[in-house]
């Protein structure tokens, strides 16, 4: 792996300037990566890259403004950085962005899924070894291979940004494109359902909520932090109480505050303890934004997020006359 | 108990202050017929409109919400419009995916002349709202009921 | 009366079926990919093999519940006196919670010290632990996040079940540990069965086993103390969380909670709901003012209330059961283990002494 080693060369290099470099490290068992913050030279030799590299840095970015820090990113959380640079919520001069080529992350969930179905218990990792293709695991006594492409997260089953957009010192070679374009397929699929019957589906989903707030914490884009509407007595938006219409609510709100700025990092859905799969708002937003704006988030600097702005005749919003 | 009791549904209009309101008021001046499920929430410009305003009257129990503000290049802050324009297009082209059905709110735009079309507005809303009935609730699941019950 | 016995795989639904029928009963159920106590229906699937991955918390310690309800009544004879009519919480129902782990049901154990102590007597939280009881399932093997040993907890830890269930071949072999255990295992139909509590013993001690050595945290109430002010070292351990509440939410110790009344018109409800010293707002004061401005100080109080000023009150006693949901549920794994032993391990200033 000499493009981690490059890599880890050019961190220490410029490591002295920094205050620190966010990357990847092994967690607390083999199959879960961990974000990791570089501060000295041992810390850089314990940074991973590998398919387990699933959380998004450029979520700690805002909290260090003003520092100077650097940041490992794949092409999708380059993409996060963009958009934080296009809202003027970090400062360029700041951030080294260190980029990489990405072929898909995993989807844990998938993983404990494929692990559960061969009747044995994923808490029991005993080893893991992960390259571009293949997720090898050995548990309890036995030995599971994994193709990345059948457990990888959805986002990188359409992802067409496997290269970091925008960095400073970019390493390895750059990955072609695998999708033309995003279909959409999931929100497709909810569509196609009844909307009795999509009523149901989230009054369902949502009641397992325990109103941790990961999802929100977890993403790049929400900025608020700590006062966020979701707390706020005043305005009171949101109650206390353990009812579904709150979280569904709360759901609602995170994805409008997102619209025009989500890079559907799917950070919010791998964030949540219980698996809802709130991204689907989210990429709705982004479905409706692409045709009515063909804005897509996050990958022009120099772009102005479509709820900002406005035409005096709009081209495809379609006015009811009555 | 109301008279209307049962025969109404909630509707819930959000006019700006300068157009649609006005309007309502015209036709109001103007005797004109209107149903009355609808309650008025007046505020400054369409462009103070929160898309959550809507979200939040749907998931609390409204039937329909009905936005009315200036025509466009007719905002009493020259472009408030134009930015509401763009959230609620893409409010209302979102609603669906979480189950509401998407004719419950509608946006359009009255000026304060336009008592006649605020009276047409009204009536054709109030009657597409009927033609949906009540509005589905978010209820805990048929699970958890039945536990409760069972006691 | 039966204290203990072999309950066959198949008798089991009819057991968990006679209890329900005089009990809600909360019990592990699959709903997307996690595991969450969910209300029990006849017939409804339950999940044994693995840990859920939600706490039986909410069984005594609802996610939020109203204290009471009130409503301003106006007086029609003089309109400018207002009367407030208050209704107080419904009793809760008697509940059994079925299949939760031991570190889940030992949880309560850290609250009811607190709650149900030496100075402070919680009523709305006794009147639902007087009225829970737990069927618990021991461990036959231990997950990489779980240290139930290192606080002084194992795999049959039976202190906080009622009944205590060991997984064996075709079935459990089941045991009464407290009088209403006994009233609830009159129920089901058991045989004895001497072999059964055999192979039970030998499927704990190799869960036991398989947990390995534990190590000695006699010093960490101490050592926390000490790194109260080295902010460097909380920083360094903060950095990667994103102050989420995911870790005291499904933490199965963790009590705290805040009040608040959600008014509508003229009636409203006085609620209790679950809070997270995660949060910015926990610790934030009226004035504006906030004695825990940063995650790390949010983190350190977490770790430091677990590990050392809970044992420190409360006779040693760690506030924390070692089921490592925390970690398992963390969106970027932070590891409460590696926080407790780093900040164990002699810091900077000490070496320079």
């Amino acid at each position: 792996m000499s493009t981690v080693f490059d890599l880890q060369a050019k961190i220490k290099e410029l490591l002295p300037d920094l205050d620190c470099v966010i990357g990847w490290k092994q967690g607390y068992d083999p199959l879960h990566a961990t974000p990791h913050f570089m501060r000295t030279e041992a810390d850089v030799d314990s940074f991973i890259f590998n398919p387990l590299c699933v959380h998004n840095p450029a979520t700690y970015l805002p909290s260090l403004k003003g520092k100077k820090v650097g940041i490992v990113v794949k092409g999708c959380d380059s993409r996060s950085v963009i958009e934080l640079l296009q809202e003027n919520l970090i400062n360029r001069d700041d951030v080294v962005i260190f980029g990489l080529p990405c072929s898909g992350v995993v989807d844990i969930s998938k993983i404990n899924s494929a692990i559960e179905k061969k009747g044995l218990n994923p808490g029991r990792i005993e080893s893991v070894e992960a390259d571009d293709k293949t997720v090898r695991i050995a548990i309890d006594g036995q030995k599971i291979e994994l193709a990345v492409a059948d457990v990888a997260a959805p986002k990188c089953t359409v992802c067409r940004y496997h290269n970091a957009i925008e960095s400073d010192h970019f390493f390895g070679d750059p990955l072609p494109a695998t999708v033309e374009n995003d279909e959409y397929a999931d929100v497709a699929a909810i569509e196609s359902m009844a909307l009795a019957d999509r009523f149901a589906m989230w009054n369902k989903e949502m009641e397992r909520c325990i109103r941790c707030y990961a999802c929100r914490n977890a993403c790049p884009m929400c900025v608020c932090r700590d006062h966020c509407v979701a707390q706020s007595r005043d305005p009171h938006w949101l109650t206390q109480e353990d009812a579904i219409s709150e979280k569904l609510f709360f759901q609602m709100i995170h994805a409008f505050h997102l619209a025009g700025r989500c890079t559907e990092c799917g950070e919010c859905q791998r964030a949540c303890p219980v698996n809802i799969p709130i991204l689907t708002f989210k990429r709705k937003i982004n479905k409706e934004l692409k045709e009515l704006f063909d804005y897509t988030a996050g990958v022009d600097l120099e772009a102005k997020p479509p709820l900002l702005a406005f035409k005096v005749e709009e081209d495809n919003i379609n006015e009811r006359g009555w | 108990m109301s008279v209307l009791e049962g025969k109404e549904l909630r509707i819930v209009g959000f006019l700006c202050n300068w157009c649609s309101y006005g309007g309502a008021d015209t036709a109001g001046v103007g005797r004109m017929s209107q149903p009355t499920d609808l309650r008025i929430i007046r505020l400054p410009c369409s462009g103070r409109i929160n898309p959550l305003f809507i979200v939040k009257t749907l998931l609390s129990g409204a039937d329909g919400v009905l936005v009315s503000g200036c025509h466009p290049r007719d905002c009493h802050y020259a472009e408030g419009n134009f930015y509401a324009r763009r959230r609620l297009e893409v409010l209302k082209r979102f609603l669906p995916i979480v189950g509401i059905e998407p004719a419950r709110f509608e946006y359009t735009w009255v000026s304060a002349s336009e008592g006649q079309r605020w009276q047409k507005v009204v009536s054709t809303f109030t009657d597409q709202i009927h033609g949906l009935g009540k509005a589905p609730r978010l209820t805990p699941s048929a699970e958890a009921l039945a536990a409760a019950s069972a006691l | 009366m039966v204290m203990s016995g072999y309950l066959k795989q198949e008798d089991l639904a009819a057991w968990i079926d006679a209890i329900s029928a005089d009990h809600e009963v909360l019990a592990p159920q699959a709903q997307g990919n996690s595991v969450v106590f969910a209300p029990y229906v006849k017939g409804a699937s339950l999940v044994f093999d693995r840990d859920a991955t939600t706490s039986p918390k909410r069984s005594v310690f609802p996610q939020s519940e109203p204290l009471m309800n009130y409503t301003y009544k106006k007086d029609p004879e003089d309109l400018g006196k207002v009367d407030l009519e208050l209704v107080e919480a419904p009793a809760p129902k008697p509940t059994v919670v079925v299949g939760s782990r031991p570190c889940g049901a030992r949880g309560f154990l850290a609250f009811d010290r607190v709650y149900y102590g030496k100075t402070v007597t919680d009523v709305p939280y006794l009147r639902h632990r007087q009225n829970t009881a737990f069927i618990t399932m021991a461990c036959s093997e231990p997950e990489t996040t779980c240290f139930c040993h290192w606080v002084g907890s194992g795999p049959d830890d039976a202190e906080g079940s009622d009944v205590l269930l060991t997984p064996v071949a075709g079935g459990y072999f089941a045991k009464a540990v407290t009088e209403k255990g006994e009233a609830l295992l009159a129920k089901a139909t058991v045989s004895s069965d001497a072999g059964k509590e055999d192979e039970a013993k030998a499927v704990v001690q190799k869960c036991k086993d398989a947990l390995g050595e534990s190590p000695d945290l006699s010093t960490a109430p101490a050592r926390l103390l000490e790194r109260f002010d080295d902010m460097t070292f909380w920083e360094a351990m903060a950095s990667k969380c994103i102050s989420c509440g995911a870790c005291t939410y499904l933490c199965p110790t963790c009590y705290c909670f805040t009040i608040t009344d959600e008014i509508c018109g003229s009636g409203g409800s006085r609620i209790r709901s679950w809070d997270n010293c995660m949060s910015f707002q926990f610790t934030l004061e009226a004035s504006g003012h906030n004695p825990r401005p940063t995650k790390a100080h949010r983190l350190k109080n977490r770790v430091g209330h677990k590990f050392s000023y809970y044992p420190t009150i409360h006779d040693g006693n760690i506030s924390c059961c070692g089921c490592g949901r925390c970690i398992k549920s963390c969106p970027v794994s932070v590891d409460i283990r590696e926080i407790v032993l780093s900040a164990m391990e002699p810091s900077q200033e000490a070496a320079n002494d």
